[in-house]
């Protein structure tokens, strides 16, 4: 039997076969984790490995699709193992600007975490996020490194629409609701940017490994901003 | 150029193809046919190229006036097709003349109908793909489940002078049963269920829930399968995962499914199987068996 795991990026992951033409890769260290799966979704994408035509990078593991399920994955990667130098992670921050004024949850918000709306914003807006990765949505952006003291709870009924552009927090996450769609997190702003495009190939210009840093904007600023998108 | 226009888009129609791959990174849903085997036959039929688009009615097909002769072929669940009231032939290409009227009724047999139309449809392709993905409003006709008014157009291919009848042969056709056995290749989190729960869940017969649709097919069962749901990290998931929400009741996730999932992966049905999960009926029931590997 194949032993379940293979190097790649100078790291060993943990292979399993997840379909037919796909298998999920979890690295196996323990510090650093985010930054390897960013990495190495670089490294895959720039390996010219043709078969290879999906990645789902999240956040303790690796998703990867390829167009046929007569794939010797150890095979197909091991090459790639001599090329780790090569890559270095293409951080961009992006900065995206919040109107918390027009935030759904402040209520519920106050009274979960027992801050005032104010000491929120200046919390969430003083951090620099990483983006983990993108999806479930079309889009829809998870952040990763909110402070503790405003983390909180889901609602406990979903909407079942939540606006585009919505900046919410989710348990210890923040995030972004590119599109229009479901969702059970508390709704804390709204960013009249625009992050998700179908006619724009790539669709996102922001990447999973990104940096994000929230800019507070006023109603008006943000009625200007909304109305110059038509 | 030909074209239809849509009389009553039925209770679920919307334009498929093989499917928009490569963006799931960006939380893009691989969307596309259900059935695809039932996609490359109606296809075939109509000597279309393999990725082109198809019809994919759900569950009842509505009624689609011809405005020009057009050849055709349906496939996949059973809807009673009539052109001008009269019975048409499935798993065939058919010769429709100008002015004719198609409709169909509610599914028989099966869940999800496909109509191939012979040419090149004239309707953009977004991120490589005709697929509609209505929950992100976007390909296929405006994003959308096709209405009363709307027209579809496609250019004229010469073959409709001098149409030669193609017939799927018997052997390809298949029977769409309400109650199928699936077999499956345990997933990721497969041995978080006891071996009790494992048991339970190879004896069990589930229902498809009314709420099914092409996100997901959503299960019931008399007992639930209960799970330890340790906190599980959002991680990546395809159609055919069988998600175990902690109420107990599976989800095997379909072609409008999300990209990453934080439910545990029991399993994962093998594509051909999906083909027949994609035609069960709400109420049909489906029994799990486990599948050596892929």
């Amino acid at each position: 039997m194949e032993s379940k795991s293979l190097l790649l990026n100078g790291i060993s992951w943990s292979i399993f076969r997840m379909g037919e033409r796909t298998w999920l890769l979890r690295p196996q260290i323990e510090e650093g984790v985010l930054e390897y799966i960013h990495k190495t979704t670089l490294l895959l994408e720039d390996s010219g490995v043709e078969e290879l035509i999906d990645i789902i990078p999240a956040y303790d593991s690796l998703t990867v699709i390829f167009n046929s399920s007569d794939i010797d994955l150890k095979k197909k990667f091991s090459t790639l193992n001599t090329t780790v130098q090569g890559v270095k992670l293409q951080l961009l921050i992006h900065e995206v600007k919040v109107c918390y004024e027009v935030g759904l949850d402040w209520l519920e918000m106050e009274q979960k975490t027992r801050l005032t709306k104010e000491e929120i914003i200046s919390i969430h807006s003083s951090k620099e996020y990483t983006i983990a990765m993108t999806g479930f949505l079309p889009g829809f952006i998870f952040l990763d490194g909110l402070d503790e003291r405003i983390a909180a709870s889901r609602k406990k009924t979903p909407r079942t629409s939540v606006p585009k552009g919505s900046v919410g927090i989710g348990g210890n996450q923040t995030g972004i609701y590119s599109l229009e769609s479901p969702g059970g997190w508390q709704i804390i702003g709204k960013t009249p940017q625009s992050f998700f495009s179908v006619d724009e190939n790539p669709p996102m210009q922001l990447k999973a490994g990104d940096k994000v840093k929230f800019i507070p904007v006023s109603k008006s600023e943000f009625v200007e901003m909304e109305k110059n998108n038509g | 150029m030909g074209s239809l226009t849509v009389l009553d888009g039925g209770l679920f129609t919307t334009i498929q193809d093989g499917g928009r791959e490569g963006f799931r990174k960006f939380g893009v849903p691989v969307s596309g046919v259900m059935d695809e085997e039932a996609y490359l036959s109606a296809n075939k039929l109509v000597d279309n190229s393999k990725g082109s688009p198809v019809l994919e009615c759900t569950l009842k097909g509505g009624k689609y006036r011809f405005d020009s002769r057009a050849v055709i072929a349906i496939t996949g669940a059973l809807m009673s097709p009539k052109i001008n009231g009269n019975e048409v032939e499935v798993n065939t290409s058919v010769l429709v003349e100008k002015g004719s009227i198609l409709e169909l009724g509610f599914a028989k047999k099966g869940c999800r109908t496909y109509i191939a139309i012979q040419g090149r449809w004239n309707i953009k392709r977004v991120m490589g793909s005709y697929s509609t993905y209505t929950q992100g409003n976007f390909g296929g006709f405006e994003g959308r489940t096709l209405k009363k008014e709307d027209m579809l157009k496609w250019e004229d291919s010469s073959n409709v002078s001098d149409f030669k009848k193609s017939t799927l042969p018997k052997d390809q056709i298949p029977y769409y049963s309400s109650k199928i056995t699936a077999e499956f290749v345990p997933g990721p989190e497969w041995n978080w269920l006891s071996k009790k729960e494992q048991e339970k869940f190879f004896s069990s017969s589930f229902n498809v829930n009314s709420k099914s649709n092409r996100m997901g097919i959503r299960l019931d069962s008399e007992e639930p399968v209960s799970i330890n749901n340790p906190d599980m990290r959002s991680s990546g998931v395809i159609p055919g995962i069988i998600q175990l929400p902690p109420g107990g009741n599976p989800i095997i996730l379909m072609k409008d499914g999300q990209t990453v999932g934080g439910y545990p992966r029991i399993g994962k049905i093998l594509d051909v199987h999906l083909n027949r999960i994609a035609q069960l009926p709400p109420n049909g029931t489906i029994r799990f068996k486990k599948s050596e590997g892929f």
